[in-house]
């Protein structure tokens, strides 16, 4: 098991969340289209961004709540917040 | 906004390391204190690498060694140098406890449970939206449509500082300040992990690797072992990832748990975590940003307040022993006569006479030294490519030297040698 | 002015149990508890019928001490008062064995309304609101959507696949609430405040309740459990057809024919 690679989803889902009802991110798809650089695809540790065809798709519900996607998006399309009342990510060896 | 019933003296964001340190300290000595945090319970959004410094901690904590979840004290160090499917390491090893691992999601429990202890009020599952500002002065926090008010407001929220941001009091965090750090956390037996690494019950193994570990990105690789688990994975520094990274960033750690000289020891495990945080990648020559203003200190992640010398992290000891600080500062500022900016600006002078700023100071070309690149493929080829010559010439063994120029040709030329070698003696 | 008893259960956050590779056995070291989600519905509905006509909600849970937590989560959403009903007698229980015992409970308390959520994440019977409402002689509407006073009699919807159906119910009554039907609001600092600085939880345990053990725990459950067999895990495919859509949908119908899906002629 433990000797071959594993899909990022079964990796992840060792993990806890108890997702909020609401987005906790929001993301600009129009400043997406226009992205060339696209690096939250491959640095969103929990590949909440992915490429379906030509559109970024973000799903929030596995989000590790690191802030990464904030910082490294060019073009400011990441609106970014914590989720709230003890919702999102629950780390629990880390 | 609406006024809540209840006010406090001091109001303390984040219980993490250095929230927590500061809401204990005030509380133990009869202030009014409110540590509010937005996970469900303190530490479930807290993710570190695995060692903490001890003897910080026990200048903070009463009753540390009774209580502390300690899961075992580093008797081991390695670091590696990796490349290929070689490494070369140096390994130190005593029996003196001076760090030990731990899960910072336990420890930061224990500590919050500690500030309850002293007296202090801990809020969990709030997540604070802002810094009240009025009139030039922090009176407070907002939560939804709700304020609560104090005299002072201990900011400590973490690296990402979105209140500090929100406040205008900083700027957003710069890509090459941050670095990214990934991790698995793996379950083994207690035994398998003693057996696997040589130690002995209570003792553990901090292993930090360089090299093709972070598939040439800058940044290390590391493995810490705990009570029965290990803690797998790395730091790249974000300013260069976003160039330079080529696959998914969790392919890079699992790389490390599939790499022909690691697999062996995680073969019997299954993950138990999977889990991501941001670090400061900054060591200052001085403080990063202003650290106090009327009615608000920062301290811990929030204020840069860590030393990362890429061969090991002082974070959490950091940021406990700033929050202590701050907690120092807000006594002194009350005797003063309250909490304005002058009498806060105590703090940074606290800050300075302490071991963190001499450090800081001592350190702070640290991490101009790790963005070199060499270090990260060029070397560690270089030194396997030494050994291998020492060790795997089966009938003519090279001279040291000889090995040497034969593996640093067309790798590296001698003056830029030579100026790593003096950059990185004179930085670290 | 309405008084409101909602029921919640502290679970474990089953959304998130895995499998041990290497014994295939739930893997349960370390998974938190959490209150049943479509409980939260229920109390959202409580505090929404508060805010329209003013009122009192007191959320009770069966349960053992840790759930003191989920109580203080539902306080700070704004439920007035909590009961913890706890006691070693009884555990071990099953629906017929809790129902009894939180009928018991609300039968001390003055209400016009309970609320029960639709099911659990851990067990999903959907018996216990059912259960409560005939101990209670009350008169039951499961799958709730939405609820409001008229003239003394509360109005619910129920919202089926094809229909709505509207019931007028005299109060005292009892409601499910449907799943996915409301969003609980946000946890508030000033009922979280309230909730660290007056400690509104209250214990009931079984010397207060005085039930018959005959009646509770694991002797006051007749269901008896045969067996439990595991769905083996069925490995995730997934393939992306790209091009024409006309072929795309030919291709996905070749597809499932190919695995045994779809049985067109
Ligand atoms: C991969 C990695 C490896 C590391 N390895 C080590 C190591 O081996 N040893 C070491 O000593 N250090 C290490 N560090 C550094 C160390 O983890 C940090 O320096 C330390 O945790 C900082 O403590 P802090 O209290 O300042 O911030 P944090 O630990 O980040 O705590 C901040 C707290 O504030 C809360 N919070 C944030 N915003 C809000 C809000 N708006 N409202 C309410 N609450 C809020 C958060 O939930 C969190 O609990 C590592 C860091 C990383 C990322
Ligand atoms: C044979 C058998 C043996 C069992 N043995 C045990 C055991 O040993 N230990 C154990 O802990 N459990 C045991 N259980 C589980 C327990 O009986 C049920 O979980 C419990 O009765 C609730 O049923 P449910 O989860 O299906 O709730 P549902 O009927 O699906 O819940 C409907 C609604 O009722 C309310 N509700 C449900 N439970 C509670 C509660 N406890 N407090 C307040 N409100 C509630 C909630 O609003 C919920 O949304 C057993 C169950 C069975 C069938
Ligand atoms: S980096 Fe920003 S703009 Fe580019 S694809 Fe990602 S989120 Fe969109
Ligand atoms: S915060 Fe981190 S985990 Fe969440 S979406 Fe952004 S990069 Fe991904």
């Amino acid at each position: 098991m433990m000797r071959k690679p594993m899909r990022v989803d079964d990796i992840l889902n060792n993990d806890v969340w108890d997702v909020d009802y609401e987005p906790h991110i929001r993301v600009d798809a129009t400043k997406c289209r226009e992205c060339d650089e696209k690096p939250c695809l491959l640095l969103c540790p929990a590949q909440c961004y992915t490429l379906v065809g030509n559109e970024v798709l973000f799903s929030y519900e596995g989000c590790l709540e690191c802030g990464t996607c904030r910082l490294i998006c060019p073009h400011d399309a990441v609106h970014w917040d914590y989720p709230v009342s003890g919702r999102g990510i629950h780390f629990r060896f880390s | 906004m609406k006024e809540v019933g209840y006010k406090f003296d001091v109001i303390v964001v984040g219980a993490g390391p250095a929230g927590s340190a500061a809401a204990y300290t005030l509380a133990k000595k009869g202030f009014k204190v409110l540590l509010v945090e937005r996970g469900r319970m303190p530490g479930t959004k807290n993710v570190f690498g695995g060692r903490v410094y001890a003897d910080p901690l026990r200048d903070v904590f009463d009753g540390f060694d009774d209580s502390a979840p300690i899961h075992r004290w580093v008797t081991k160090e390695r670091i590696s140098m990796v490349s290929g499917e070689a490494m070369t390491s140096f390994e130190f090893h005593t029996r003196k406890k001076t760090s030990f691992t731990t899960y910072l999601t336990e420890l930061s429990c224990w500590m919050a449970k500690r500030v309850e202890e002293a007296g202090g009020t801990v809020l969990t599952e709030i997540t604070v939206d802002e810094l009240v500002v009025e009139n030039g002065r922090v009176t407070g926090i907002r939560v939804g449509d709700e304020k609560v008010s104090s005299e002072v407001v201990i900011d400590a929220e973490g690296i990402n500082r979105l209140l500090l941001e929100r406040a205008g009091l900083v700027p957003k965090l710069e890509l090459r300040h941050a670095g990214l750090g990934v991790k698995e956390v793996i379950k083994l037996s207690k035994k398998e992990i003693e057996d696997l690494f040589g130690l002995e019950e209570g003792e553990g193994l901090a292993w930090l690797m360089m090299g093709e570990v972070t598939g040439g990105l800058p940044g290390g690789a590391f493995l810490y072992t705990n009570r029965d688990s290990v803690s797998l994975g790395l730091v790249v520094m974000l300013g260069e990832a976003v160039k330079g990274v080529r696959e998914h960033i969790s392919r890079y750690v699992e790389a490390l748990r599939l790499h022909p000289l690691l697999e062996r020891y995680f073969r019997n495990g299954r993950i138990m975590e999977y889990s991501a945080h941001l670090v400061p990648e900054y060591t200052w020559p001085s403080l990063p940003h202003r650290l106090y203003a009327d009615g608000l200190l920062v301290a811990g992640d929030a204020a840069g307040l860590l030393l990362n010398l890429g061969y090991n992290f002082r974070g959490v000891d950091y940021a406990a022993y700033s929050g202590y600080l701050a907690a120092k500062a807000v006594e002194k500022a009350h005797e003063m006569g309250g909490m304005t900016s002058e009498n806060l600006s105590v703090y940074e002078r606290l800050l300075e006479e302490s071991f963190i700023m001499k450090q800081l100071r001592k350190f702070r070309n640290a991490s101009k030294m790790r963005e070199n690149g060499r270090l990260y493929s060029t070397y560690p080829e270089v030194l396997n490519s030494v050994m291998d010559q020492l060790f795997h010439s089966p009938y003519e063994v090279p001279k040291i030297m000889e090995a040497f120029k034969r593996a640093r040709k067309g790798r590296i030329g001698w003056l830029d040698l030579i100026r790593d070698l003096l950059g990185m003696v004179r930085s670290i | 002015m309405l008084k409101m008893v909602v029921g919640i259960k502290w679970v474990p956050n089953t959304t998130s149990v895995n499998i041990d590779p290497k014994t295939g056995t739930l893997i349960r070291e370390g998974i938190p508890s959490v209150v049943n989600p479509h409980d939260l519905e229920a109390v959202e509905m409580a505090l929404r019928l508060k805010d329209e006509y003013g009122g009192k909600v007191t959320v009770i849970t069966m349960s053992p001490p840790s759930a003191i937590a989920g109580l203080e989560h539902v306080l700070g959403m704004g439920a007035d008062k909590a009961i913890l009903v706890s006691d070693r007698a009884f555990a071990g229980a099953d629906t017929l064995a809790t129902s009894y015992v939180l009928a018991k409970v609300i039968d001390r308390l003055d209400y016009d309304l309970i609320i029960f959520g639709q099911e659990t994440i851990d067990s999903s019977t959907a018996h216990v609101g059912a259960q409560v409402a005939s101990w209670l002689d009350l008169p039951y509407v499961y799958y709730v959507t939405h609820a409001e006073l008229r003239g003394g009699k509360l109005v619910v919807r129920r919202s089926l696949e094809n229909a709505h159906e509207t019931y007028e119910l005299d109060l005292p009554a009892l409601i499910s609430v449907a799943m996915h039907s409301l969003n609980p609001r946000r946890v508030k600092v000033s009922n979280k405040l309230r909730v660290k600085l007056e400690n509104p939880v209250k214990t009931w345990s079984n010397k207060l309740l005085g039930l018959d053990p005959e009646c509770i725990g694991l002797r006051g459950s007749p269901t008896a459990l045969s067996k439990i067999e595991m769905v083996p895990k069925v490995p995730r495919k997934n393939e992306i057809f790209r091009g024409d859509a006309r072929e795309a949908a030919k291709w996905l119908l070749e597809k499932l024919r190919g695995e045994g899906l779809l049985e067109l002629g």
